[in-house]
């Protein structure tokens, strides 16, 4: 993992503005958000959080890809989902006392903008506006990984 | 003073108007009777090398013997020894000079010890306007549409028209610019004159349009014609369609250029365009202005000009803040959008008569009709195609085919491909399905899979008797075959659009011709997506031809399994998530959808959700069928035999039936 230097807000913004969870986001949470957080480069392979670990951050994904996976006694580890550019991984980090929930990986060479959980949850405590924006964009990103996991879950393909 | 007849009134004396004939040594003397009422006759005379509407004296004034020879930004006059008068189309000054003068005093003003301000009374002279072919006839009626027959009026264009004595000619030949077959304006006059000749070749037949026009034709040396020379005043003008060749396809030009404000097409005519104005000015429907003071030097006196402009002038849509179209292409944009489109909203016709004249003076060799044909071609009507009859359709009746190859899909689908096939088989269409049987097994519904050129690929997971019967055939064996049966998937109503199939697991087969379809087939449409959702990746039908289709052009696809193993480094999810990847106009797509039914309306709501209109959605059901032939009701589905009015349905024609329960 290398972090770069955040002295181009502007360049980080424009990476939000082409993600599905950053794009929606009023300028000022994009704002806040690419100040509070890094931009991140992963390489292909490269574990990012095991499962079980205190989950520390919270990352966009802006290229690349993250595999999450599970391990699965007797199959080993299975990836369960990929995060694709534009979604959220680690969103756990947005509540205080909580363990990553699967082990994420890239599979590829990968960008993300990591926020520090410490971090984010201070902002979202202080900053009502930010709370206000940010909290409904996570809420629906879980949503939206529910409605995927429920159908997963159907096993529609089983014979 | 005469005055035009009304279109109705015309139309009526057209009907039942006798044809004379006029002898070629006589036309002076239709000169004459005219000149006698008090008229100026102004008609075509040759003045610097092109025909042009002037002032006659006598017929020896018109232009016998010449023709002209017209094509994009190029106009000759040749003289022969044909004694033709009118053997020519269209100069370069319309009509409307006369009925709508490039210069007239609108208004006199004076500034004395007070303002006053005088509009002029119009007087215009009588006048008999003579060689009025076809189109210009339609130009003077949309004129009319637009001075007259709004909330306000020209009244000096009224008096004009009104004193304007309208002797038109048939066209009896055409340049290669004419194109009023495609504007339903010619080549035939019908109504808005008073008199109207057709030359022949010893003569004019002539034939009265009004009272007026019948008063003079009274004055005349005519008699009947002959049949042969009404016939022949006939055949030289249907000549003329002929010769002016297959029509432009202008169905519907004015909402296709409405489409098409965006065209790059319009920037790079405006890099050609030297925005002279000669199209608007030698078009005899244009009608745009500008007024100008003219005073002394003591401003005491002035009087208003209104001058012929041109909406290609560099300042003509300037106001003092900007100017509304202040690119080149801008301009010649509106020109052609308002000629051909946004005429109808305001007058209810085209403003386009066909008379060529914008083509043939224009400098640069611009043709609209190429301009027209680029920017806003006709849309392919679509051709909906039959579904061929299906071969030993009733049960117990079979078509025997033979099993040329085997080839394991997965641990548990094999796809058969089959040869010796009835040729009813190799016309079916994608989406369709045969019932397939072997002796002592009950016959399976199975989707065709692959159309290949001398047979059909059936791709079958074991799932019952009759399927682990057929998986385990070995090349060679004789299979017994009923279709193809079913609807098909409607292609062409995809073309233009964005052609996405969205497809999950064993969905993928009755999806594979469709794919190959697509593919074929890739620019007539604006895009094409595969989105492929299956279980596991060792779970994916068709894998060599996944790769096929991801390493070409034609085709954007997507993978991505519900779980996988460490080695898997593509997409893990359900198929849904992929529509993430959607950037384009949902509203312009045309989905083609299969599945289990759960992950169809998965898929459904997620491509709704997205903006894809739910006529634009297909989906291809799956029930219990024993006869393909709607016989057995095994298969009914709210009122519908899906072996019959399926497998393939359009969404809303399902409604809410669509993953009902219990349905």
């Amino acid at each position: 993992m290398h972090a770069r230097a955040m002295d181009d807000y502007a360049s980080v913004i424009a990476m939000l503005n082409h993600t599905w969870f950053g794009a929606e986001l009023s300028p000022e949470t994009q704002e806040r958000l690419a100040r509070l957080g890094d931009i991140q480069d992963f390489e292909a392979d490269e574990v990012i959080l095991h499962e079980g670990d205190d989950a520390k951050e919270m990352g966009i994904l802006i290229r690349g890809r993250l595999a999450l996976r599970t391990f699965v006694p007797e199959r080993g580890p299975v990836t369960i989902l990929s995060v694709e550019p534009g979604d959220i991984f680690g969103w756990s980090a947005v509540l205080a006392d909580t363990q990553a929930q699967s082990t994420v990986v890239a599979t590829e060479s990968s960008q993300a903008l990591v926020i520090e959980g410490v971090k984010l949850r201070a902002a979202l405590k202080e900053d009502h506006a930010l709370a206000a924006s940010l909290y409904p964009r996570v809420l629906k990103a879980v949503a939206r990984r529910l409605r995927a996991t429920r159908l997963q879950l159907l096993d529609l393909f089983a014979r | 003073m005469i005055t035009s007849p009304a279109p109705s009134q015309t139309a009526t004396a057209t009907a039942t108007a006798r044809q004379w004939f006029l002898a070629r040594e006589d036309l002076g003397a239709l000169v004459e009777a005219i000149r006698a009422t008090g008229r100026t006759v102004i008609g075509p005379t040759i003045r610097e090398g092109a025909i042009v509407y002037d002032e006659i004296q006598t017929a020896a004034d018109l232009p016998t013997g010449w023709r002209d020879v017209q094509t994009a930004g190029r106009y000759r006059l040749e003289h022969d020894n044909d004694s033709r008068v009118f053997g020519y189309a269209v100069g370069p000054t319309p009509w409307k000079r006369f009925t709508f003068p490039p210069n007239l005093t609108i208004a006199a003003a004076h500034h004395t010890s007070t303002i006053g301000f005088e509009p002029p009374v119009p007087d215009p002279p009588p006048v008999a306007f003579l060689g009025v072919r076809a189109c210009e006839i339609a130009a003077l009626a949309i004129q009319d549409r637009v001075f007259l027959g709004g909330q306000f009026t020209d009244e000096d264009f009224r008096a004009r028209r009104s004193a304007a004595f309208i002797v038109a000619v048939q066209c009896t030949s055409c340049a290669s610019t004419c194109f009023c077959t495609s504007m339903g304006t010619g080549p035939e006059v019908h109504g808005g004159y008073d008199i109207v000749l057709t030359e022949i070749d010893d003569g004019f037949v002539i034939q009265a349009g009004s009272p007026g026009g019948a008063a003079i034709v009274a004055k005349l040396p005519t008699r009947q014609p002959s049949h042969a020379e009404a016939g022949a005043a006939v055949d030289n003008v249907e000549a003329v369609r002929t010769q002016m060749g297959q029509p432009l396809p202008m169905a519907g030009i004015a909402e296709r250029l409405k489409l098409q404000l965006d065209h790059p097409r319009w920037a790079q005519v405006a890099d050609r365009c030297v925005e002279c104005g000669n199209c608007t000015m030698s078009c005899p429907t244009c009608f745009c202005t500008s007024v100008v003071e003219k005073s002394g030097m003591d401003g005491r006196a002035s009087t208003t000009e209104r001058l012929w402009d041109s909406c290609f002038d560099v300042s003509f849509a300037k106001v003092a803040g900007g100017d509304f179209r202040a690119r080149p292409r801008d301009r010649y944009r509106q020109w052609l959008t308002h000629k051909f489109s946004t005429w109808w909203d305001q007058f209810g016709s085209s403003g386009c008569v066909g008379c060529g004249r914008c083509i043939t003076w224009c400098p640069v060799h611009i043709d609209v009709r190429e301009e027209l044909s680029a920017i806003a071609p006709p849309i392919p009507p679509v051709v909906r195609p039959v579904a061929v009859a299906p071969v030993a359709a009733s049960p117990g009746t079979y078509s025997i085919a033979r099993l040329a190859s085997v080839r394991p899909e997965t641990d548990d689908t094999t796809t058969l491909s089959l040869t010796d096939v009835d040729p009813a088989f190799l016309s079916g269409r994608p989406g369709q399905f045969v019932m397939i049987a072997l002796p002592a097994f009950p016959a399976v519904p199975i989707s065709i899979s692959r159309f290949r050129a001398n047979g059909i690929d059936l791709t079958i997971r074991a799932v019952g008797a009759t399927s682990t019967a057929l998986v385990n055939l070995h090349p060679g064996a004789k299979v017994g075959l009923r279709g193809p049966l079913g609807t098909f998937w409607p292609v062409e109503e995809a073309y233009g659009r964005h052609a996405v199939v969205v497809a999950g697991g064993v969905g993928l087969s009755p999806l594979h011709g469709l794919v190959d379809a697509l593919v074929a087939n890739h620019d007539r449409f604006e895009s094409v997506s595969l989105f492929y959702g299956s279980r596991t990746p060792e779970d994916m039908l068709f894998r060599d031809d996944l790769a096929a289709w991801s390493a070409g052009k034609s085709i954007d696809v997507a993978i991505t399994v519900d779980r996988a193993g460490p080695e898997w480094k593509g997409r893990v999810g359900v198929v849904t998530t992929l529509f993430d990847m959607i950037s384009w106009d949902c509203s312009k797509v045309t989905a083609f959808v299969v599945g289990p039914e759960r992950m169809m309306q998965a898929s459904v709501q997620g491509l709704i959700s997205k903006g894809v209109p739910a006529d634009k959605i297909c989906v291809s059901m799956e029930r219990h069928m024993e006869c393909g032939i709607g016989l057995c009701g095994h298969c009914q589905m709210a009122g519908r035999f899906v072996c019959k009015d399926g497998p393939v349905f359009r969404l809303d024609d399902l409604g809410d039936m669509f993953n009902r329960e219990g349905i």
